[in-house]
């Protein structure tokens, strides 16, 4: 194992000083590795036909778990951001259930509505059980026991004074000032080999029953259901895989960044991961992988272009759109376009007056 | 207890100003929604223009400027849409199919520098005619607004729109050109903002009288008070609602409108000249964007080039929940949306208002998947 | 328009430097000549140091009057040669918006692509999290110009700030209102999710409490938030002596003209937010009795302030708020530490800065404590009569 991660760290090394001239380092590398995790975890539902925005949301619960875990309970890496894919995948459960009923736009609301609860919930959630732990204490219950734990505690604080009044200070997710201090523990090749399963398993489940399942629920649901495909269950496994997927990619992201607060995780995140999903093209894997890799490195790219460089940046997303019909990752355009050039000039010529007479 | 009384009735005043505004803007929303079927996300975009042009024209100091590149814009416009469609869209045609779109992309690209180079002299010389300072009445900038709007509108259905409708692409492109839309409208704010105020923000100022009969001062009535300028918000945003509702119901354009939301491609066969639908489509949405913005800045007078982000969530929600494609629901959603949050902060939740809104949204979709006020999916398409 | 603006701007750069003499021999007003460190003569021809604010995106609000506030710092430095002859302090800005992402990437441009000297910035505290323990490993100073979070300095010892925390202003503020004022009771409105808010929230709460005055109701909003009547209605159903908002400028005046359409006609208290020069020209009289307790504002008679604020009006055509100034302020500190180090090494720089004390500056003297923290002294400020004043101050004319 050792001499493998040697070797792509000389492999890094190198193509860091080659991706140099375009702005990317180590760190930007790294965000780019995560928002392609992150494109993967939207390709799924898309690729069911699923219209599902909660990537957010699931990003949010797994980053906020495994970071807790690292943190506070002195897990390693690996295995708290393996307990954050399974809690989102539990929360998936039945927040999936009543809502892939829906279509389109409207499950894409519905879900945008969880993402933003989430964000909410987090930034609420000290005062909420600081609000609970005041009315405890006000009421006696458990009176004796709040107070011993608050003075051993560093997470929570109980003040009573003379006149009464109570305060309470309970600090596990911080609110608006999200949890600092998180140590880097992520590192490039773990990103690189995380994505490379997960591209392996997606290649796979391609290839199985239930990927062929998904394919026909996106071309028409309720042939598929007529042929015998359980509609909901499959709807309801993509959905939770891909939560799994995103609540990964947080718990990644979480142990790069060094804080993690409420205010990553909203709309505004959940717009650009649809981006990377249609500017690479949906038809492959590979699509959201570069798209994401693309309008993530893009900011850092033309930074040179300083007031100009979000002006660019949104122009290149709009032509990109509007020009490349598939995405990026445009197999049959590709297909075509090798088939263009291998055609004689007189065929050409043909094609452009027949292009002149319609 | 009488107090209590009077602070319902001040809440009850509260959400029905602000959701006028919600109502405003969720309007444009739907208005494109129920006829393309697609989310406009850049109209956030537009709304944010409308509050930028308003304010441009209300300072003395900028309103030449406005004016100006106003004039210099319009020039221009008439021999640049005839060179598209004389000789560019004809040329393009027999260029062979492949490289039609890259070579319009290149041409368009070369037009538009040579249009911006000649287009800067004739600006010089319009700031120079004009005077230093204009004064320009609250009425005459909303109109400013208003048709603001409603161009720029209408150049996003012709460069984000169109060309993706045209091969037949996804919704979910649509969607997301216009968040592509959408990022360039806020940037060439911020440096628009940039170059004039030195800062990306900027200030209404205040009490300004749209009409010269509107009182300004707040209405005191008892323990209640009234700005204005909320009363009318309120008294447009209806006018417009009922005005837009007889011309989809009573006019041809609006039976027109109707028809290509129904089905474009019959529509077509009909006579319909569906190009021009679109064109008054989003020329009205993109008016109705405009106008909320120019009324939004009138009430809370700071301006930036983001302040469409944190309406637009709220305008998306409205349409959703009033029922998608649906004009009546778009207002009576943007009104639910207010009252939700205003009832939340008023019980003690104020940190939880846009969470509750969420999870109302949801239980709604879950029993009435098609809003209140939609008709269901298969009686649309 | 645009032509004699540019005259104008000619004629400014024209006239800078006999501005630029003449106050110098009037009364010594230039910021900077610190007269413990010699002239240095061991720096390369130009010293570069990084700067990354939020220049696009909501927070660019904030972000470009930062980097005006450099921009104006660093002419001056170089007008005065005040790194030694022929040496010219060069800064490269970096955007980071509003993400921390971009703040980590842009810290690490600078220091492994352009090989900066010293950082300053960024704007927001979040960013500071992650981004200054980058120039903590790679032994670069960093100085924040406006993160005011507790901890930021705890990262290392490469990381200062100047900007002086809400816990060291507002505990005088509800101290001397109440005194003044003879407030007892309070209603309560912060911004639930942003850390600058809630900490000032937070210190608020401890202050009235510490001072005995009674929080009969608290109510939040949001950033980006612009309807405040619905908190207002029910914050002023109790009918609190005093308002007291923890709030970015971006949501002030909104809060403010609304308090006053709702009819509330009392004290409205407040940290930083409440300080900004527009919330006198938007708010116009509804901003009368707002109290405003801050690092700094612009009605300091301090000559350095004074002199600072005309320049940044001549230079920008409005008034500088307390991120303008923290931020000028910031660039002239990192000055110094370089010309005091006399050196471009990292450590140099850091001890060096590490070292100021008694700086004077718009902030006042300024020095820097142990724990990086700044020193100097805040200011309370009254609106009255369409103008900040100090706020013991009126009251002793009585």
């Amino acid at each position: 194992m050792g001499f493998l991660i040697d070797g792509f760290n000389q492999l890094q090394t190198w193509l860091l000083i080659l991706l140099s001239p375009l702005n990317i380092t180590e760190p930007v590398l790294q965000f780019m590795l995560v928002s392609a995790i992150l494109g993967l975890s939207i390709y799924l539902t898309l690729y069911t036909g699923m219209f599902s925005l909660a990537n957010g949301g699931f990003m949010a619960i797994g980053a906020y778990v495994s970071v807790l875990l690292t943190q506070q309970a002195g897990w390693s890496l690996s295995l708290s951001i393996l307990t954050g894919m399974i809690v989102a995948g539990i929360i998936a459960v039945p927040i999936g259930l009543p809502v892939l009923r829906l279509r389109d736009i409207y499950l894409a609301i519905a879900t945008i509505g969880f993402g933003e609860v989430v964000r909410i919930m987090a930034l609420n959630f000290d005062d909420l059980v600081e609000s609970f732990i005041k009315w405890m204490v006000q009421k006696e219950i458990l009176f004796d026991s709040l107070i011993s734990r608050a003075e051993t505690s560093d997470m929570l604080d109980i003040t009573i004074r003379d006149n009464g009044n109570v305060r309470v200070n309970f600090e596990l997710l911080g609110g608006a000032r999200g949890i600092k201090g998180i140590p880097v523990m992520a590192e490039t090749w773990m990103l690189v080999l995380f994505l490379i399963i997960v591209i392996y398993f997606i290649i796979r489940l391609h290839r199985s029953r239930l990927g062929r399942a998904m394919a026909a629920i996106r071309q028409d649901e309720q042939a598929a259901s007529n042929m015998g495909i359980d509609v909901v269950y499959v709807k309801n496994v993509v959905f939770v895989l891909s939560a799994m997927i995103a609540a990964a990619a947080g718990g990644l992201s979480g142990h790069l960044t060094r804080i993690i607060d409420p205010s990553n995780y909203g709309f505004d995140l959940v717009v650009d991961i649809l981006a990377y999903a249609v500017l690479g093209g949906t038809q492959t894997w590979a699509g959201p992988v570069i798209g994401a890799m693309v309008l993530r490195a893009l900011p850092e790219t033309l930074r040179g272009f300083s007031e100009l460089r979000g002006l660019i940046n949104g122009l290149i997303l709009l032509g990109a759109i509007v020009y490349l019909p598939s995405g990026l990752v445009d197999i049959k355009g590709f297909r075509g376009l090798v088939a263009y050039f291998r055609n004689n000039r007189t065929q050409r010529k043909e094609m452009v007056k027949d292009n002149a007479n319609t | 207890m009488d107090l209590l009384t009077s602070t319902t009735v001040q809440q009850i005043i509260n959400a029905v100003s602000v959701g006028a505004i919600y109502a405003l803007f969720a309007l444009g929303y739907a208005l494109v929604f129920s006829i393309l079927g697609v989310l406009n996300l850049a109209h956030s975009a537009i709304f944010m223009w409308g509050a930028f042009i308003g304010m441009l024209a209300l300072d003395p100091e900028k309103a030449p400027i406005l004016i100006a590149f106003s004039i210099a814009a319009l020039l221009l416009s008439i021999p640049s849409i005839l060179l598209e469609k004389r000789i560019v869209q004809p040329q393009l045609l027999r260029l062979p199919h492949q490289s039609q779109r890259f070579v319009g992309l290149i041409v368009r690209v070369v037009a538009l520098y040579l249009l911006w180079q000649i287009g800067r002299p004739i600006y010089g010389i319009l700031i120079g005619i004009l005077p230093e300072t204009m004064i320009i009445p609250a009425i005459i900038a909303f109109v400013f607004s208003v048709l603001g709007g409603g161009i720029l509108s209408v150049i996003l259905e012709f460069t984000a729109f169109r060309p993706l409708r045209a091969r037949n692409a996804a919704r979910l492109a649509q969607l997301v050109s216009s968040i592509g839309a959408a990022l360039v409208l806020v940037n060439v704010a911020q440096i628009a903002f940039d170059w004039l105020y030195n800062r990306t923000e900027g200030y209404y100022p205040r009490d300004v009288q749209l009409l010269p009969f509107i009182p300004t001062e707040t209405w005191i009535i008892g323990d209640l008070r009234i700005t204005p300028i909320r009363v009318v918000i309120l008294v447009i945003a209806l006018g417009l609602m009922v005005a837009l509702q007889y011309m989809v119901t009573k006019t041809q354009i609006g039976q027109q409108m109707r028809a290509v939301a129904f089905n474009q491609r019959i529509s077509s066969l009909l006579g319909i000249d569906v190009s021009r639908v679109y064109i008054v489509t989003f020329f009205l949405a993109g008016a109705f964007g405009g106008a909320a913005g120019m009324l939004f800045g009138m009430v809370f007078l700071n301006v930036t080039p983001f302040i469409g982000e944190s309406i637009a969530l709220v305008g998306l929600t409205a349409i959703v929940l009033g029922g998608l494609g649906s004009i009546n629901g778009a207002v009576l959603g943007g009104f639910i949306v207010a009252f939700i949050q205003t009832a939340s902060v008023t019980f003690g939740g104020s940190s939880y208002r846009n969470a509750i809104v969420f999870i109302l949204l949801f239980l709604v979709l879950l029993l009435r998947p098609q809003g209140i006020l939609g008709q269901a999916e298969e009686n649309r398409a | 328009m645009k032509t004699s603006r540019k005259l104008f701007l000619l004629l400014l750069i024209l006239s800078l430097p006999t501005l630029f003499i003449s106050a110098q021999d009037d009364m010594d007003m230039q910021i900077g000549f610190w007269e413990e460190c010699a002239t240095p003569e061991n720096l390369p021809e130009t010293v570069t140091i990084g700067a990354i604010f939020s220049l696009s995106g909501p927070v660019s609000v904030y972000g470009s009057v930062q980097n005006q506030g450099v921009v104006l710092a660093i002419q001056d430095i170089n007008e005065a040669a005040y790194l030694g002859e022929g040496v010219t302090l060069e800064v490269i800005f970096e955007d980071a918006q509003n993400d921390a992402e971009q703040a980590i990437n842009a810290m690490t441009k600078l220091i492994e692509e352009d090989g900066v000297v010293a950082v300053l910035g960024p704007t927001l505290s979040t960013q500071a999290f992650s981004a200054d323990a980058i120039a903590q490993e790679n032994g670069i100073p960093v100085m924040g110009v406006s993160n005011t979070a507790s901890g930021i300095t705890d990262m290392g010892d490469f990381v200062f700030r100047n900007s002086l925390p809400e816990s060291a202003v507002t505990p005088g503020t509800i101290a001397q209102a109440s005194e003044i004022l003879g407030i007892e009771s309070v209603g309560v409105l912060y911004g639930n999710d942003d850390d600058f808010t809630v900490s000032g929230y937070e210190v608020f709460v401890d202050a009235l409490e510490d001072n005995d005055i009674d929080i009969l109701r608290e109510e939040t909003f949001a950033v980006g938030d612009v309807d405040f009547s619905t908190q207002l209605t029910n914050l002023l159903s109790d009918e609190p002596d005093a308002l007291v908002i923890s709030t970015l400028a971006a949501e002030a005046v909104q809060i403010i003209t609304q308090a006053r359409d709702l009819g509330f006609d009392g004290p409205i208290i407040g940290g930083n937010g409440l300080n900004s020069p527009s919330i006198i020209e938007q708010a116009g009289d509804d901003a009368e009795g707002v109290i405003a307790g801050a690092a700094w504002n612009i009605a300091s008679p301090n000559p350095l302030s004074v002199a600072f604020a005309a320049a940044y009006q001549e230079a920008y055509d409005f008034a500088p708020d307390q991120f303008a100034t923290q931020a000028y302020t910031g660039a002239w500190l990192m000055a110094t530490a370089i010309r005091c180090a006399d050196s471009t090494d990292g450590q140099a720089v850091r001890d060096a800065l590490a070292g100021i004390e008694g700086f004077d500056s718009p902030l006042g003297s300024f020095s820097f404590a142990e724990d990086r923290n700044p020193v100097h002294d805040p200011v309370v400020q009254i609106i009255a009569d369409g103008a900040f004043t100090v706020l013991g101050a009126d009251m002793t004319d009585e």
